[in-house]
Protein backbone atom coordinates (compact mmCIF):
# COMPACT_ATOMS: atom_id res chain seq x y z
CA UNK A 1 0.00 0.00 0.00
CA UNK A 2 2.84 2.48 0.75
CA UNK A 3 4.59 1.27 -2.70
CA UNK A 4 1.50 2.56 -3.99
CA UNK A 5 1.03 5.55 -2.83
CA UNK A 6 4.47 6.24 -3.67
CA UNK A 7 4.26 5.76 -6.95
CA UNK A 8 0.97 7.16 -7.57
CA UNK A 9 2.58 10.55 -5.96
CA UNK A 10 5.35 10.42 -7.86
CA UNK A 11 4.08 10.15 -11.33
CA UNK A 12 1.48 13.06 -10.30
CA UNK A 13 4.05 15.24 -9.19
CA UNK A 14 6.21 14.27 -12.61
CA UNK A 15 3.68 16.95 -13.51
CA UNK A 16 5.52 20.02 -11.11
CA UNK A 17 8.17 22.01 -12.09
CA UNK A 18 7.96 21.32 -16.10
CA UNK A 19 6.07 24.58 -16.92
CA UNK A 20 5.78 27.68 -15.57
CA UNK A 21 2.14 28.31 -16.40
CA UNK A 22 0.87 25.40 -15.45
CA UNK A 23 3.01 25.48 -11.92
CA UNK A 24 1.50 28.97 -11.63
CA UNK A 25 -1.86 27.93 -11.96
CA UNK A 26 -1.57 25.00 -9.72
CA UNK A 27 0.28 27.64 -7.04
CA UNK A 28 -3.65 29.95 -7.76
CA UNK A 29 -5.84 26.64 -7.62
CA UNK A 30 -3.83 26.22 -3.88
CA UNK A 31 -3.31 29.15 -1.99
CA UNK A 32 -5.96 31.45 -3.54
CA UNK A 33 -9.14 30.94 -1.91
CA UNK A 34 -11.55 32.62 -4.09
CA UNK A 35 -10.23 30.53 -6.94
CA UNK A 36 -9.89 27.29 -4.50
CA UNK A 37 -13.15 27.22 -3.14
CA UNK A 38 -15.00 30.15 -4.56
CA UNK A 39 -17.09 27.85 -7.05
CA UNK A 40 -17.71 25.88 -5.12
CA UNK A 41 -19.14 28.47 -2.11
CA UNK A 42 -21.34 29.81 -5.68
CA UNK A 43 -22.54 26.43 -5.90
CA UNK A 44 -23.68 25.89 -2.42
CA UNK A 45 -25.38 29.38 -2.41
CA UNK A 46 -27.07 28.32 -5.98
CA UNK A 47 -28.38 25.27 -4.65
CA UNK A 48 -29.33 27.21 -1.46
CA UNK A 49 -31.22 29.84 -3.25
CA UNK A 50 -32.63 27.97 -6.05
CA UNK A 51 -36.22 28.22 -7.08
CA UNK A 52 -38.96 24.97 -6.80
CA UNK A 53 -41.75 23.74 -4.99
CA UNK A 54 -42.02 24.34 -1.34
CA UNK A 55 -41.12 20.87 -0.34
CA UNK A 56 -38.04 20.95 -3.16
CA UNK A 57 -36.52 23.81 -1.35
CA UNK A 58 -37.66 22.90 2.22
CA UNK A 59 -35.45 19.04 1.13
CA UNK A 60 -32.52 21.25 -0.15
CA UNK A 61 -32.31 23.18 2.63
CA UNK A 62 -32.65 19.99 5.11
CA UNK A 63 -29.37 18.51 2.91
CA UNK A 64 -27.56 21.69 2.85
CA UNK A 65 -28.28 22.04 6.68
CA UNK A 66 -26.85 18.86 7.36
CA UNK A 67 -23.48 19.53 5.17
CA UNK A 68 -22.73 22.38 7.43
CA UNK A 69 -23.08 20.45 10.41
CA UNK A 70 -21.33 17.53 9.15
CA UNK A 71 -18.23 19.76 8.23
CA UNK A 72 -17.63 20.85 12.22
CA UNK A 73 -17.84 17.07 13.20
CA UNK A 74 -15.28 16.59 10.38
CA UNK A 75 -12.83 19.00 11.16
CA UNK A 76 -13.01 17.29 14.64
CA UNK A 77 -12.44 14.05 13.51
CA UNK A 78 -9.80 14.78 11.10
CA UNK A 79 -8.05 16.89 13.61
CA UNK A 80 -7.95 13.99 16.46
CA UNK A 81 -6.85 11.89 13.63
CA UNK A 82 -3.83 14.05 12.73
CA UNK A 83 -2.53 14.06 16.42
CA UNK A 84 -1.93 10.33 16.56
CA UNK A 85 -0.41 9.97 13.07
CA UNK A 86 2.78 11.87 12.26
CA UNK A 87 3.46 12.15 8.34
CA UNK A 88 5.27 15.05 7.10
CA UNK A 89 3.98 15.75 3.78
CA UNK A 90 5.54 14.74 0.57
CA UNK A 91 7.70 17.55 -0.18
CA UNK A 92 9.49 17.08 3.41
CA UNK A 93 10.02 13.39 2.48
CA UNK A 94 12.16 14.51 -0.23
CA UNK A 95 15.15 15.50 2.29
CA UNK A 96 17.01 12.76 4.61
CA UNK A 97 14.69 12.51 7.22
CA UNK A 98 15.04 9.32 10.25
CA UNK A 99 11.56 8.25 11.48
CA UNK A 100 10.83 7.35 14.88
CA UNK A 101 9.18 4.25 15.18
CA UNK A 102 8.90 3.18 18.64
CA UNK A 103 12.35 3.30 19.91
CA UNK A 104 14.22 3.19 16.79
CA UNK A 105 15.33 6.40 14.14
CA UNK A 106 14.71 4.65 10.69
CA UNK A 107 16.00 5.86 7.76
CA UNK A 108 13.15 6.91 4.84
CA UNK A 109 14.51 6.50 1.46
CA UNK A 110 14.25 9.90 0.67
CA UNK A 111 11.57 10.81 -2.05
CA UNK A 112 11.96 12.26 -5.79
CA UNK A 113 10.52 16.08 -5.58
CA UNK A 114 10.13 18.31 -8.59
CA UNK A 115 10.04 21.53 -7.57
CA UNK A 116 7.61 23.85 -8.90
CA UNK A 117 9.06 27.07 -10.88
CA UNK A 118 6.32 29.17 -9.58
CA UNK A 119 4.13 29.65 -6.31
CA UNK A 120 4.14 29.66 -2.99
CA UNK A 121 4.90 25.88 -2.90
CA UNK A 122 8.33 27.06 -4.29
CA UNK A 123 8.29 29.49 -1.38
CA UNK A 124 7.65 26.03 1.54
CA UNK A 125 10.45 24.12 -0.52
CA UNK A 126 13.06 26.95 0.55
CA UNK A 127 11.69 27.79 3.88
CA UNK A 128 12.05 23.99 4.51
CA UNK A 129 15.41 23.59 3.26
CA UNK A 130 16.32 26.34 6.55
CA UNK A 131 14.39 24.09 8.93
CA UNK A 132 11.21 26.41 8.88
CA UNK A 133 8.59 23.98 8.76
CA UNK A 134 5.10 24.73 10.34
CA UNK A 135 3.90 21.79 12.63
CA UNK A 136 1.23 21.20 10.48
CA UNK A 137 3.20 20.01 7.59
CA UNK A 138 4.56 17.35 10.06
CA UNK A 139 0.76 16.08 10.03
CA UNK A 140 -0.56 15.56 6.54
CA UNK A 141 -2.36 12.53 7.29
CA UNK A 142 -5.36 12.57 6.55
CA UNK A 143 -5.72 15.57 4.59
CA UNK A 144 -7.95 18.10 5.83
CA UNK A 145 -8.89 19.79 2.57
CA UNK A 146 -9.99 16.26 0.86
CA UNK A 147 -12.04 15.26 4.21
CA UNK A 148 -14.00 18.86 3.83
CA UNK A 149 -14.28 19.60 0.19
CA UNK A 150 -15.72 16.08 -0.23
CA UNK A 151 -18.31 16.33 1.90
CA UNK A 152 -19.27 19.60 0.60
CA UNK A 153 -19.33 18.95 -2.80
CA UNK A 154 -21.31 15.54 -2.00
CA UNK A 155 -23.73 17.48 0.01
CA UNK A 156 -24.74 20.06 -2.46
CA UNK A 157 -24.80 17.29 -5.14
CA UNK A 158 -27.20 15.00 -2.86
CA UNK A 159 -29.50 18.69 -2.86
CA UNK A 160 -28.95 19.60 -6.59
CA UNK A 161 -27.46 17.38 -9.47
CA UNK A 162 -26.09 20.26 -11.56
CA UNK A 163 -24.45 22.37 -8.95
CA UNK A 164 -23.52 19.11 -7.52
CA UNK A 165 -21.44 17.79 -10.35
CA UNK A 166 -19.76 20.86 -11.05
CA UNK A 167 -19.03 21.51 -7.55
CA UNK A 168 -17.55 17.75 -7.76
CA UNK A 169 -15.48 17.74 -10.19
CA UNK A 170 -14.14 21.43 -9.02
CA UNK A 171 -13.44 19.36 -5.98
CA UNK A 172 -11.27 16.56 -7.46
CA UNK A 173 -9.61 18.36 -10.14
CA UNK A 174 -8.89 21.84 -8.92
CA UNK A 175 -8.70 21.22 -4.90
CA UNK A 176 -7.82 18.01 -4.56
CA UNK A 177 -5.29 16.90 -7.93
CA UNK A 178 -3.32 20.38 -7.33
CA UNK A 179 -2.45 19.32 -3.65
CA UNK A 180 -0.85 16.29 -4.84
CA UNK A 181 0.70 17.45 -8.00
CA UNK A 182 2.71 20.01 -6.09
CA UNK A 183 3.70 17.97 -3.10
CA UNK A 184 1.60 19.04 -0.46
CA UNK A 185 -0.19 15.74 0.38
CA UNK A 186 -0.04 11.88 -1.05
CA UNK A 187 -2.64 10.06 -2.86
CA UNK A 188 -3.18 8.38 0.36
CA UNK A 189 -3.82 11.88 2.82
CA UNK A 190 -6.18 12.59 0.01
CA UNK A 191 -8.06 9.24 -0.18
CA UNK A 192 -9.02 8.81 3.74
CA UNK A 193 -9.55 12.63 3.85
CA UNK A 194 -12.03 12.23 1.06
CA UNK A 195 -13.45 8.60 2.71
CA UNK A 196 -13.72 10.67 6.25
CA UNK A 197 -15.54 13.45 4.56
CA UNK A 198 -17.94 11.04 2.66
CA UNK A 199 -18.61 8.73 5.73
CA UNK A 200 -19.00 12.09 7.70
CA UNK A 201 -21.56 13.63 5.17
CA UNK A 202 -23.43 10.36 5.18
CA UNK A 203 -23.43 9.78 8.69
CA UNK A 204 -25.45 12.98 8.91
CA UNK A 205 -27.77 12.84 6.16
CA UNK A 206 -28.44 9.72 7.50
CA UNK A 207 -29.37 11.29 10.91
CA UNK A 208 -30.89 14.45 9.75
CA UNK A 209 -33.43 11.82 7.94
CA UNK A 210 -34.48 9.80 10.46
CA UNK A 211 -33.32 10.32 14.58
CA UNK A 212 -33.13 14.03 13.81
CA UNK A 213 -35.49 14.15 11.30
CA UNK A 214 -37.86 16.86 13.28
CA UNK A 215 -34.96 19.29 13.98
CA UNK A 216 -33.53 19.05 11.09
CA UNK A 217 -37.28 20.19 8.93
CA UNK A 218 -37.63 22.60 12.02
CA UNK A 219 -34.65 24.38 10.64
CA UNK A 220 -35.02 24.22 7.11
CA UNK A 221 -38.45 25.63 7.74
CA UNK A 222 -37.38 28.47 9.97
CA UNK A 223 -34.51 29.18 6.51
CA UNK A 224 -37.99 29.69 4.52
CA UNK A 225 -39.90 31.80 7.09
CA UNK A 226 -37.03 34.08 7.62
CA UNK A 227 -34.90 34.28 4.37
CA UNK A 228 -33.42 37.23 4.65
CA UNK A 229 -31.84 36.05 8.58
CA UNK A 230 -30.82 32.83 7.01
CA UNK A 231 -29.23 34.87 3.89
CA UNK A 232 -27.59 37.00 6.17
CA UNK A 233 -26.08 33.79 8.24
CA UNK A 234 -24.84 31.95 5.45
CA UNK A 235 -23.18 34.76 3.79
CA UNK A 236 -20.96 34.66 7.26
CA UNK A 237 -21.08 30.86 6.86
CA UNK A 238 -19.87 30.81 2.81
CA UNK A 239 -17.19 33.24 4.01
CA UNK A 240 -15.29 31.08 6.12
CA UNK A 241 -15.86 28.30 3.68
CA UNK A 242 -13.96 29.87 1.28
CA UNK A 243 -11.14 29.88 3.27
CA UNK A 244 -11.81 26.42 4.62
CA UNK A 245 -12.75 27.27 8.28
CA UNK A 246 -8.90 28.49 9.18
CA UNK A 247 -10.81 30.48 11.57
CA UNK A 248 -12.87 28.01 13.26
CA UNK A 249 -9.96 25.60 12.98
CA UNK A 250 -7.78 28.24 14.99
CA UNK A 251 -10.22 28.59 17.67
CA UNK A 252 -11.04 24.96 18.17
CA UNK A 253 -7.13 24.55 18.27
CA UNK A 254 -7.06 26.66 20.73
CA UNK A 255 -9.84 25.16 22.88
CA UNK A 256 -8.02 21.75 22.68
CA UNK A 257 -4.82 23.18 23.53
CA UNK A 258 -6.36 24.09 26.70
CA UNK A 259 -8.44 21.27 27.60
CA UNK A 260 -5.26 19.06 26.88
CA UNK A 261 -3.31 21.79 29.36
CA UNK A 262 -6.47 21.14 32.03
CA UNK A 263 -6.60 17.83 31.74
CA UNK B 1 -26.30 7.80 -5.39
CA UNK B 2 -26.33 4.31 -3.76
CA UNK B 3 -23.83 2.69 -5.38
CA UNK B 4 -21.33 5.86 -4.41
CA UNK B 5 -22.29 5.79 -0.70
CA UNK B 6 -21.53 2.17 -0.57
CA UNK B 7 -18.22 2.66 -2.11
CA UNK B 8 -17.15 5.44 -0.08
CA UNK B 9 -18.66 4.05 3.55
CA UNK B 10 -16.94 0.83 2.35
CA UNK B 11 -13.77 2.60 1.56
CA UNK B 12 -13.88 4.16 4.78
CA UNK B 13 -14.07 1.23 6.82
CA UNK B 14 -11.40 -0.54 4.56
CA UNK B 15 -9.07 2.15 5.27
CA UNK B 16 -9.46 2.15 9.04
CA UNK B 17 -9.19 -1.30 9.40
CA UNK B 18 -6.09 -0.89 7.28
CA UNK B 19 -4.88 2.00 9.58
CA UNK B 20 -5.52 -0.24 12.70
CA UNK B 21 -3.74 -3.04 11.49
CA UNK B 22 -0.92 -1.19 11.20
CA UNK B 23 1.65 -1.63 14.22
CA UNK B 24 4.69 0.41 13.20
CA UNK B 25 3.50 3.92 13.30
CA UNK B 26 6.01 7.11 13.53
CA UNK B 27 5.67 9.20 16.15
CA UNK B 28 9.02 11.92 15.30
CA UNK B 29 11.96 12.52 13.27
CA UNK B 30 15.15 14.26 12.30
CA UNK B 31 15.06 15.55 9.54
CA UNK B 32 18.93 16.54 7.73
CA UNK B 33 19.04 19.59 6.50
CA UNK B 34 22.84 19.81 5.63
CA UNK B 35 24.35 16.46 4.78
CA UNK B 36 23.34 13.65 6.21
CA UNK B 37 22.84 13.29 10.24
CA UNK B 38 22.43 9.62 10.89
CA UNK B 39 20.51 9.23 14.60
CA UNK B 40 19.99 6.54 17.08
CA UNK B 41 18.31 6.54 19.79
CA UNK B 42 20.26 5.61 23.13
CA UNK B 43 18.01 6.12 26.03
CA UNK B 44 13.87 6.24 26.44
CA UNK B 45 11.91 6.86 29.51
CA UNK B 46 11.81 3.08 29.67
CA UNK B 47 15.17 2.86 30.49
CA UNK B 48 14.88 4.58 34.11
CA UNK B 49 14.83 7.98 32.56
CA UNK B 50 12.18 11.12 33.25
CA UNK B 51 12.48 14.04 31.14
CA UNK B 52 15.79 14.89 30.36
CA UNK B 53 17.15 18.59 29.91
CA UNK B 54 21.18 19.28 30.48
CA UNK B 55 23.68 16.83 28.82
CA UNK B 56 27.65 16.39 29.51
CA UNK B 57 29.81 14.19 27.76
CA UNK B 58 32.79 13.51 30.08
CA UNK B 59 35.48 11.18 30.30
CA UNK B 60 33.34 8.22 28.48
CA UNK B 61 29.92 8.61 30.50
CA UNK B 62 27.22 10.53 29.71
CA UNK B 63 25.55 12.35 32.65
CA UNK B 64 22.20 13.30 32.58
CA UNK B 65 20.23 16.31 34.12
CA UNK B 66 17.06 14.39 34.40
CA UNK B 67 14.47 17.87 34.92
CA UNK B 68 11.32 15.37 34.93
CA UNK B 69 12.59 12.76 36.64
CA UNK B 70 14.55 14.98 39.60
CA UNK B 71 17.68 13.22 39.31
CA UNK B 72 21.08 13.36 38.00
CA UNK B 73 22.31 10.18 36.24
CA UNK B 74 25.19 8.61 34.49
CA UNK B 75 25.27 6.11 31.24
CA UNK B 76 28.07 4.82 30.23
CA UNK B 77 27.38 3.14 26.50
CA UNK B 78 26.44 -0.88 26.66
CA UNK B 79 25.24 -0.50 30.41
CA UNK B 80 22.31 0.62 32.43
CA UNK B 81 21.33 3.71 33.59
CA UNK B 82 23.24 5.34 37.32
CA UNK B 83 21.63 7.23 39.51
CA UNK B 84 24.17 10.08 40.86
CA UNK B 85 21.88 12.36 43.10
CA UNK B 86 18.17 12.66 43.37
CA UNK B 87 15.57 14.17 45.33
CA UNK B 88 16.57 12.79 48.63
CA UNK B 89 20.13 15.32 48.27
CA UNK B 90 17.69 18.00 48.41
CA UNK B 91 17.71 18.54 44.28
CA UNK B 92 14.14 19.53 42.49
CA UNK B 93 14.68 19.85 38.87
CA UNK B 94 18.89 19.86 37.49
CA UNK B 95 18.97 22.09 34.31
CA UNK B 96 22.80 22.18 33.46
CA UNK B 97 26.12 20.21 34.40
CA UNK B 98 29.74 21.23 34.15
CA UNK B 99 32.88 19.49 35.32
CA UNK B 100 35.17 21.67 37.77
CA UNK B 101 38.51 22.09 37.90
CA UNK B 102 38.64 19.39 41.27
CA UNK B 103 36.80 16.68 38.71
CA UNK B 104 33.49 17.04 40.59
CA UNK B 105 30.18 17.33 39.03
CA UNK B 106 28.38 20.81 39.38
CA UNK B 107 24.62 21.55 38.29
CA UNK B 108 22.36 24.51 38.41
CA UNK B 109 18.34 23.77 39.36
CA UNK B 110 15.73 26.39 38.30
CA UNK B 111 13.30 25.07 40.56
CA UNK B 112 15.38 24.11 44.16
CA UNK B 113 17.86 27.02 42.69
CA UNK B 114 21.58 27.18 43.66
CA UNK B 115 24.34 25.19 42.46
CA UNK B 116 24.86 21.36 43.60
CA UNK B 117 27.61 19.58 43.58
CA UNK B 118 29.17 16.02 43.79
CA UNK B 119 32.44 15.40 44.95
CA UNK B 120 34.36 12.14 43.50
CA UNK B 121 33.67 10.08 46.47
CA UNK B 122 29.39 10.46 45.45
CA UNK B 123 28.94 12.92 48.08
CA UNK B 124 26.41 15.67 47.24
CA UNK B 125 26.46 19.28 48.55
CA UNK B 126 24.95 22.80 48.10
CA UNK B 127 27.44 24.87 46.51
CA UNK B 128 26.04 27.98 46.30
CA UNK B 129 23.15 28.46 48.12
CA UNK B 130 19.51 28.54 46.58
CA UNK B 131 19.13 31.96 48.52
CA UNK B 132 21.99 33.68 46.56
CA UNK B 133 20.22 32.58 43.56
CA UNK B 134 16.61 31.19 43.38
CA UNK B 135 16.43 29.55 39.93
CA UNK B 136 19.34 28.51 38.05
CA UNK B 137 19.87 27.93 34.58
CA UNK B 138 22.75 27.99 32.42
CA UNK B 139 26.40 26.38 34.23
CA UNK B 140 29.86 26.45 32.51
CA UNK B 141 33.19 25.75 34.18
CA UNK B 142 36.32 27.76 32.53
CA UNK B 143 38.63 25.91 31.60
CA UNK B 144 41.08 25.04 34.99
CA UNK B 145 39.15 28.00 36.28
CA UNK B 146 35.98 28.67 38.02
CA UNK B 147 32.19 27.88 37.72
CA UNK B 148 29.93 30.31 35.70
CA UNK B 149 26.44 30.40 36.25
CA UNK B 150 22.95 32.01 34.51
CA UNK B 151 20.25 32.65 36.49
CA UNK B 152 16.53 33.72 36.15
CA UNK B 153 16.98 36.75 37.58
CA UNK B 154 18.95 38.58 34.47
CA UNK B 155 22.12 37.74 36.01
CA UNK B 156 25.43 36.06 34.86
CA UNK B 157 27.35 35.27 37.83
CA UNK B 158 31.19 33.66 38.67
CA UNK B 159 31.15 31.52 41.46
CA UNK B 160 34.75 31.61 42.97
CA UNK B 161 34.38 29.74 45.87
CA UNK B 162 31.52 28.00 48.05
CA UNK B 163 29.02 31.20 47.99
CA UNK B 164 31.48 33.50 46.71
CA UNK B 165 30.12 35.59 43.68
CA UNK B 166 30.73 37.68 41.54
CA UNK B 167 29.02 39.63 38.73
CA UNK B 168 29.97 39.11 35.34
CA UNK B 169 27.27 40.66 33.36
CA UNK B 170 23.28 41.17 33.00
CA UNK B 171 21.56 39.45 30.44
CA UNK B 172 18.01 38.14 30.06
CA UNK B 173 17.95 35.01 30.33
CA UNK B 174 21.16 32.67 30.03
CA UNK B 175 19.87 30.04 29.68
CA UNK B 176 22.79 28.16 28.54
CA UNK B 177 26.57 28.27 28.77
CA UNK B 178 29.82 27.14 27.22
CA UNK B 179 33.28 27.77 27.22
CA UNK B 180 36.06 27.69 24.28
CA UNK B 181 39.61 26.59 24.93
CA UNK B 182 40.44 30.11 24.87
CA UNK B 183 38.07 31.14 27.97
CA UNK B 184 35.91 33.02 25.93
CA UNK B 185 32.16 32.41 27.36
CA UNK B 186 29.06 31.71 24.67
CA UNK B 187 25.62 32.90 26.39
CA UNK B 188 22.55 31.17 24.88
CA UNK B 189 20.03 33.40 25.79
CA UNK B 190 16.36 32.01 24.90
CA UNK B 191 14.89 35.47 26.16
CA UNK B 192 16.18 38.01 24.01
CA UNK B 193 16.78 35.11 21.15
CA UNK B 194 20.52 36.03 20.47
CA UNK B 195 23.58 34.36 21.34
CA UNK B 196 25.98 36.61 23.28
CA UNK B 197 29.77 36.57 23.60
CA UNK B 198 31.67 37.42 26.55
CA UNK B 199 35.14 37.75 25.74
CA UNK B 200 37.84 36.78 28.58
CA UNK B 201 38.54 40.37 28.64
CA UNK B 202 35.11 41.14 29.78
CA UNK B 203 33.80 42.45 26.52
CA UNK B 204 30.11 41.12 25.57
CA UNK B 205 29.08 40.89 21.93
CA UNK B 206 25.51 39.90 20.38
CA UNK B 207 26.68 37.16 17.87
CA UNK B 208 23.45 36.15 16.08
CA UNK B 209 21.57 38.70 16.53
CA UNK B 210 17.73 38.97 15.67
CA UNK B 211 18.38 35.88 13.44
CA UNK B 212 15.04 34.84 12.64
CA UNK B 213 14.16 31.05 13.34
CA UNK B 214 16.18 31.04 16.06
CA UNK B 215 15.96 30.90 19.85
CA UNK B 216 18.70 29.13 21.45
CA UNK B 217 18.17 26.60 24.21
CA UNK B 218 22.00 24.79 24.96
CA UNK B 219 25.11 25.21 23.69
CA UNK B 220 27.94 23.17 23.42
CA UNK B 221 31.31 23.73 22.47
CA UNK B 222 32.69 20.84 19.81
CA UNK B 223 36.53 22.09 19.09
CA UNK B 224 37.72 24.15 16.26
CA UNK B 225 35.65 27.10 16.66
CA UNK B 226 32.34 24.91 16.35
CA UNK B 227 29.68 25.42 18.55
CA UNK B 228 26.40 23.26 18.47
CA UNK B 229 23.00 24.55 19.70
CA UNK B 230 19.65 23.72 20.21
CA UNK B 231 16.23 25.42 19.89
CA UNK B 232 13.31 23.76 21.61
CA UNK B 233 10.89 26.82 20.12
CA UNK B 234 11.56 25.95 16.55
CA UNK B 235 12.57 22.25 17.27
CA UNK B 236 16.15 23.03 15.47
CA UNK B 237 19.89 22.03 15.70
CA UNK B 238 22.26 24.67 14.65
CA UNK B 239 25.90 24.71 14.30
CA UNK B 240 27.83 27.78 14.76
CA UNK B 241 31.30 29.00 13.65
CA UNK B 242 32.61 32.58 13.57
CA UNK B 243 33.60 32.06 9.86
CA UNK B 244 30.16 30.36 8.54
CA UNK B 245 27.92 31.91 11.31
CA UNK B 246 24.94 30.02 12.47
CA UNK B 247 23.18 27.80 9.75
CA UNK B 248 20.44 25.03 11.36
CA UNK B 249 21.59 21.71 10.60
CA UNK B 250 18.42 19.42 11.26
CA UNK B 251 14.71 19.91 12.16
CA UNK B 252 12.90 17.71 14.40
CA UNK B 253 9.05 17.05 14.51
CA UNK B 254 6.21 14.78 16.62
CA UNK B 255 7.87 13.70 20.22
CA UNK B 256 11.50 15.15 19.19
CA UNK B 257 9.91 18.42 18.86
CA UNK B 258 10.76 19.96 22.19
CA UNK B 259 14.76 19.22 21.80
CA UNK B 260 17.01 20.27 24.89
CA UNK B 261 19.98 19.69 25.78
CA UNK B 262 23.18 18.88 23.58
CA UNK B 263 26.79 17.84 24.55
CA UNK B 264 28.92 16.41 22.19
CA UNK B 265 31.96 13.96 22.51
CA UNK B 266 35.49 13.28 21.74
CA UNK B 267 34.88 11.86 18.39
CA UNK B 268 32.43 14.58 17.35
CA UNK B 269 29.27 12.96 17.97
CA UNK B 270 26.73 14.54 18.71
CA UNK B 271 24.15 14.02 22.36
CA UNK B 272 20.66 15.44 22.20
CA UNK B 273 17.55 15.48 24.88
CA UNK B 274 14.15 15.68 23.89
CA UNK B 275 11.48 15.60 26.31
CA UNK B 276 8.12 14.49 25.67
CA UNK B 277 5.85 14.99 28.24
CA UNK B 278 7.73 16.54 31.50
CA UNK B 279 4.29 16.01 33.23
CA UNK B 280 4.57 12.36 32.24
CA UNK B 281 7.80 11.87 32.65
CA UNK B 282 8.54 10.59 28.85
CA UNK B 283 11.51 12.15 27.13
CA UNK B 284 14.56 10.58 24.67
CA UNK B 285 18.45 10.37 24.22
CA UNK B 286 19.90 10.52 20.89
CA UNK B 287 22.84 10.82 19.21
CA UNK B 288 23.78 12.38 15.80
CA UNK B 289 26.49 11.27 13.73
CA UNK B 290 27.51 14.02 10.89
CA UNK B 291 27.95 12.30 7.29
CA UNK B 292 31.73 11.16 6.64
CA UNK B 293 31.75 10.31 10.11
CA UNK B 294 32.97 7.18 9.73
CA UNK B 295 35.62 8.19 6.63
CA UNK B 296 37.25 10.86 9.42
CA UNK B 297 37.51 7.58 12.04
CA UNK B 298 39.38 5.80 8.97
CA UNK B 299 41.78 8.24 8.37
CA UNK B 300 42.73 9.40 11.51
CA UNK B 301 42.93 5.80 13.07
CA UNK B 302 40.90 6.52 16.01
Amino acid sequence: LVGLNDSLYLALNDFSGRSWFLDAAISLAMDNPLVKAGPIAACFAFCWFAQGSTEERERRRRILLATLASLAILLFANRTLQKEVFLPRPFILSQPVQMLEGNRLIARPPLHYNVPLAGEMKSRFEQMRHGDIPDNFLRSFPSDHAAFFTALALGIFLACRTAGVIALLWTAVVVLLSRMVSGMHSPADIAVGAAIGAFGLFLMQFLAARQLRLIADSGARLTLRYEGHAAAVLSLVLVEVVGTLDNTKKLMGSIIDVLESVF
Amino acid sequence: VKFVRSLLVGGAAAITILLAGCDQVATGMVLSLVGELQGEVLLTSADGMGSPDGLLWHDGQLLIADEGGNAVLAWIPGRSLRTLADRSSGISSPEALAIGADGAVYWSDDTAGGVWRLDTAGHVSSYLDPRLASSTEGLAAMPNGPLVVGTNDHRLLEVRGPNRLLLRARLRKPESLAFDEFGNLFVADDEDDALYLLTKEGRLRRLADHHPGFSPESISYAGGGVFYITDSRHSKLFRYSEMDGLEPIARFGGDLANVQGITTDDRGRIYLSFQTGRRHRKGYIVRLTPEGYGAREAATGT
